[in-house]
């Protein structure tokens, strides 16, 4: 106080308020694998959306004079060439695309199927909530890439099945999640509010319950996308996925399985992408729930 | 405990039979004639009805319904439509390759995964080492166990020569030993067949291994944190223990008991990476059984892995609940 009466009005209007200093190191540690996982899925995006301007050949271009040469052999070949002598850079950058599309219409599909029957069940209950949590249960003794397999060898391999095979083995995941943020959301003041104010179920659950769920779900989608582009690789590496000579990364790898005495980079690079491709989405989603959930901050 | 035993029952029969029927009609229903995917489409239609007779898909479908469903609970899935014997002579052939595989990948998955998680809890406030083991779990958990797999070939087997490019070993030669007592006659043969079958397990249980200690030490990392932040640790803390005492005495051990439930998501984990890992170092058992199977249309084989693969989940699910019901008597069950 006795400094601040000594203290003339210049000095005064000199004293900036600052904001408390967070040590870089803690900074970086907090915010380092969430602009990395989003740098990689952005990569990701761009590469997949301009993949006709970024690569330098046809996926299915066919050079004789170059085939199973290695990176950099051959000069239009930066990362080498395949069996049929295509270029494997153009390949994986093209794949980029089938990866993404399954990765992110797959989860829309589970989620758009999950959400909604999650949420009836943990706002209705009763028989209704037991009949689709039985129902999820049953799915959900399938591992995700075993229910997948399942659909894929029912359905056939193509973009849509496969979409549709990972989707529908996601749908559980989604079914419980919701249903339990529903059961915790729906004791809340402001749902009895909606009801008291006149709110039909419907309303409650569409208006209410679900974008109070939608962050967790979200964090938890971006997590799943990284399981669906994983599941996608790897039921095209069994063969069971798009059929060739489409180029998704697990065709690539799968393709290349056999050259690996003579011409590892085939596997090499396919398998690079998919491991970066699934890390973006991991990293994504654990910094986003680390982030989010205020239980986990300062850890 | 016996009631709740008994109620852990009545959910999981319903749920295994609910799984057999998801599996049945995916393969019935769905569309895709067995017959047209085996013989292809220049089939006379002769021929067609006379595999369809064979495989009995002219009954009425409850009919083949209630047959499979009423052979499946014995464990008899039909004969193998390419291999003509027995799909349950096939897989009890197939399963020890797969047992053993799961086992060596648990063991490393084990002794990676839980070290790593407990380093990386109790120094989380160390970035020198919590971020690398933080980046050794992301990794582990984004690298596909096949890729993994395919590195290992290339690095260990086809650069340094050190391991078996594919095959399991004579692992049915170690059983038959073992079973005839030629394991007392011929103890030099049979440490000889062990070492070849380890020799061939080593590398694939490295690459299911790794990428399981992924998900292990992550789980234990948070169950080491959960536990760490509990009372008894503050009492112990506070009358003076040591560090080490604190971790090793009280945290440790109850930091074991949420690790058992994670058995049952593991068992879940390793069985579908066994799919992707006996592909790709063309080792016997049942994941390469059910991909083979799948490839060669052969239904009755791939109905048969796959409810397989289903049963062993569901069981061992339910004997981790119970299992974690005798080792924590805290919890109580509705």
């Amino acid at each position: 106080m006795a400094i601040a009466r000594e203290a003339g009005p210049r000095e005064l209007a000199g004293v900036v308020v600052q904001a408390p200093r967070r040590p870089l190191g803690r900074l970086l540690r907090r915010y380092a694998p969430i602009t990395l996982g989003i740098l990689l899925a952005v990569a990701m995006i761009v590469i997949a959306a301009a993949a006709p301007l970024l690569a330098p050949l046809s996926p299915s271009a066919q050079f004789a004079d170059a085939v199973l040469k290695g990176p950099g052999a051959v000069e239009r070949h930066a990362l080498g060439t395949d069996e049929f002598g295509r270029d494997i850079l153009s390949r994986v950058i093209w794949g980029t695309r089938i990866s993404l599309q399954v990765g992110l219409a797959s989860v829309i599909f589970g989620f758009a199927l999950g959400v909604p029957l999650g949420i009836l069940a943990g706002v209705q209950g009763g028989r209704c909530e037991t009949g689709i949590m039985r129902c999820a249960d049953m799915l959900m003794a399938f591992p995700t890439l075993l229910l997948a397999l399942i659909i894929v060898t029912a359905l056939g391999g193509s973009l849509i099945n496969e979409i549709v095979a990972i989707g529908v083995a996601l749908t559980p995941n989604f079914v419980r999640l919701s249903r339990s943020l529903a059961l915790t959301i729906r004791e809340q003041d402001y749902i009895m509010a909606a009801r008291a104010v006149g709110s039909g179920q419907l309303r409650v659950m569409a208006l209410h319950v679900f974008p109070n769920a939608l962050y967790a779900l979200v964090v938890v989608a971006t997590l799943y996308i990284a399981t669906a582009i994983r599941t996608e690789a790897s039921l095209s590496f069994l063969g069971l996925g798009i059929p060739p000579p489409t180029p998704s990364w697990g065709n690539i790898l799968s393709e290349g399985r056999q050259y690996i005495k003579c011409c590892p980079w085939i596997t090499t690079f396919s398998g690079l992408a998919i491991m970066l491709a699934v890390l973006a989405f991991n990293l994504t989603g654990d910094a986003l729930r680390d982030l989010l959930d205020p239980r986990l901050r300062g850890e | 405990m016996v009631t709740y035993v008994l109620r852990r029952l009545l959910v999981a029969v319903p749920m295994l039979l609910g799984a057999m029927s998801i599996v049945f009609f995916a393969m019935r229903v769905l569309p895709g004639d067995p017959c047209v995917a085996m013989m292809g489409d220049q089939a006379t239609s002769e021929a067609l009805a006379d595999c369809t007779r064979n495989l009995g898909l002219n009954r009425p479908l409850v009919v083949q319904y209630a047959d499979y469903m009423w052979r499946s609970v014995q464990l008899d899935f039909g004969k193998s439509l390419r291999q003509g014997y027995p799909v349950s002579e096939y897989i009890g052939r197939m399963f020890p390759h797969t047992f053993i595989l799961v086992m060596a990948a648990a063991v490393v998955a084990a002794l990676v995964g839980i070290p790593v998680g407990i380093v990386s809890a109790l120094k989380r406030r160390n970035p020198l080492i919590d971020y690398p083991l933080r980046i050794f779990a992301l990794l582990g958990l984004s690298m596909p166990v096949f890729w993994l797999g395919i590195l290992l070939l290339i690095f260990f087997s086809l650069r340094l020569n050190l391991f078996p490019l594919i095959g399991g070993g004579d692992l049915d030669g170690v059983i038959s030993m073992i079973r005839t007592g030629e394991i007392f006659r011929y103890p030099g043969d049979f440490l000889a067949a062990v070492a070849d079958v380890l020799h061939h397990l080593a590398l694939p249980a490295l690459a299911l291994g790794f990428t399981l200690a992924a998900t292990v030490s992550r789980l234990s990392r948070s169950a080491m944190l959960e536990v760490i932040s509990q009372d008894y640790i503050r009492t112990a803390r506070a009358k003076g223990q040591i560090e080490r005492a604190v971790v090793y005495k009280h945290a440790l051990r109850n930091m074991m008991v949420p690790l058992l439930t994670i058995i049952g998501l593991f068992v879940a984990i390793a069985l579908t990476g066994t799919v992707l890992t006996e592909t790709v170092f063309t080792r016997p058992g049942l994941g390469k059984m059910l991909v083979d199977a799948i490839g060669a249309r052969d239904y009755p084989l791939a109905q048969g892995a796959i409810t397989v693969f289903t049963m062993i989940i569901i069981t061992v699910n339910l004997m981790v609940d119970m299992l974690y019901a005798a080792v924590d008597p805290r919890i109580t069950y509705k």
